[in-house]
């Protein structure tokens, strides 16, 4: 699981140009909009294509993504229980 | 008495200008636009998610503001009553062929919604009203090229509508990620009364665009 959420904080700083935020400044629960890394909607949106492109994971619902995008660590455990690749 | 020239920034992916000074810089390209944000307004980390024109057009418009110090204040009337009027020739060509590539491949077919929001060339006019918190007017137009009158008469009849009192106007310009121009300046409505003046001083910064 660790190894994952390293992978998935260096491919959400890549893909969201987190410019210099490294993947340890993220903290694991923090959330990932609003006050933690301050991201916006067109960022969920890239978000939803990363589940898709990285794990083969399709959200049918973008609305499940509030959820699923609370925290790096929930979105960790998502991609673990629902990837295809 | 010899009027003031116009203030004014001078940007391509090899020089920075501010005002006749050339500002130090050791990087190139869009490299060279990210040094300089580090370097001199480093506050807005939303910078690094723009694409090319509207970091050349941010960066500009930053760069002008601070020599000037026209700071930003949400209740003052300028910033009420000024309007952003940029031009360009080849509109958002690069952030297009950028996000093109994202559904080029039907069996890798992933369109960045990040690269989509960038395919208007108007979003640099956007980007900068909402760092500035501007509620006037703006504008982008395409041009074949930089031509000082027909920008100075578009300048002049945008101060027509009763309202607008100030105008950040320039040059934003972008063919590849790495190869952009751009000058920005900010002109009164009284500079838009001589518009034989005001197409002179952009002249001189169309002129200062290929350095």
């Amino acid at each position: 699981m660790e190894e994952l959420i390293l992978k998935l904080k260096q491919e959400i700083i890549e893909v969201l140009n987190l410019e210099d935020i490294k993947p340890e400044d993220i903290d694991n629960d923090a959330p990932l909009f609003g006050e933690g890394l301050g991201l916006d909607s067109i960022d969920a949106l890239e978000l939803i294509v990363l589940m898709e492109k990285n794990y083969g994971i399709k959200l049918q619902d973008p609305a499940k993504g509030k959820e699923i995008f609370k925290s790096i660590n929930v979105m960790a455990d998502y991609i673990q229980k629902n990837r295809t690749r | 008495m010899e009027r003031k020239g116009l203030d004014c920034v001078v940007l391509n992916q090899g020089y920075a200008c501010v005002n006749g000074r050339v500002l130090e810089h050791e990087a190139a390209g869009n490299a060279l636009l990210a040094e300089l944000y580090r370097n001199h307004i480093a506050d807005w980390p939303k910078f690094f998610k723009m694409d090319t024109l509207s970091k050349a057009g941010f960066v500009a418009s930053e760069l002008l503001f601070k020599e000037i110090g026209d700071n930003r204040h949400e209740g003052d009337e300028f910033v009420q009553n000024r309007a952003i009027v940029l031009f360009g020739s080849t509109a958002s060509l690069c952030a297009d062929r950028n996000y093109q590539e994202t559904i080029q491949d039907k069996d890798n077919y992933y369109p960045s919604p990040a690269l989509f929001v960038y395919t208007l060339p108007n979003i640099v006019t956007g980007e900068i009203a909402i760092r500035n918190h501007y509620r006037g007017e703006t504008s982008f137009y395409v041009l074949e090229e930089p031509d000082a009158a027909q920008m100075a008469f578009h300048l002049s009849c945008a101060f027509q509508d009763g309202a607008t009192d100030s105008i950040l106007a320039g040059w934003v310009d972008s063919t590849q990620n790495d190869d952009f121009q751009s000058f920005m300046t900010l002109i009164q409505k009284e500079d838009a009364a001589d518009a034989g003046w005001l197409a002179g001083q952009l002249q001189l910064m169309i002129n200062n665009l290929n350095k």
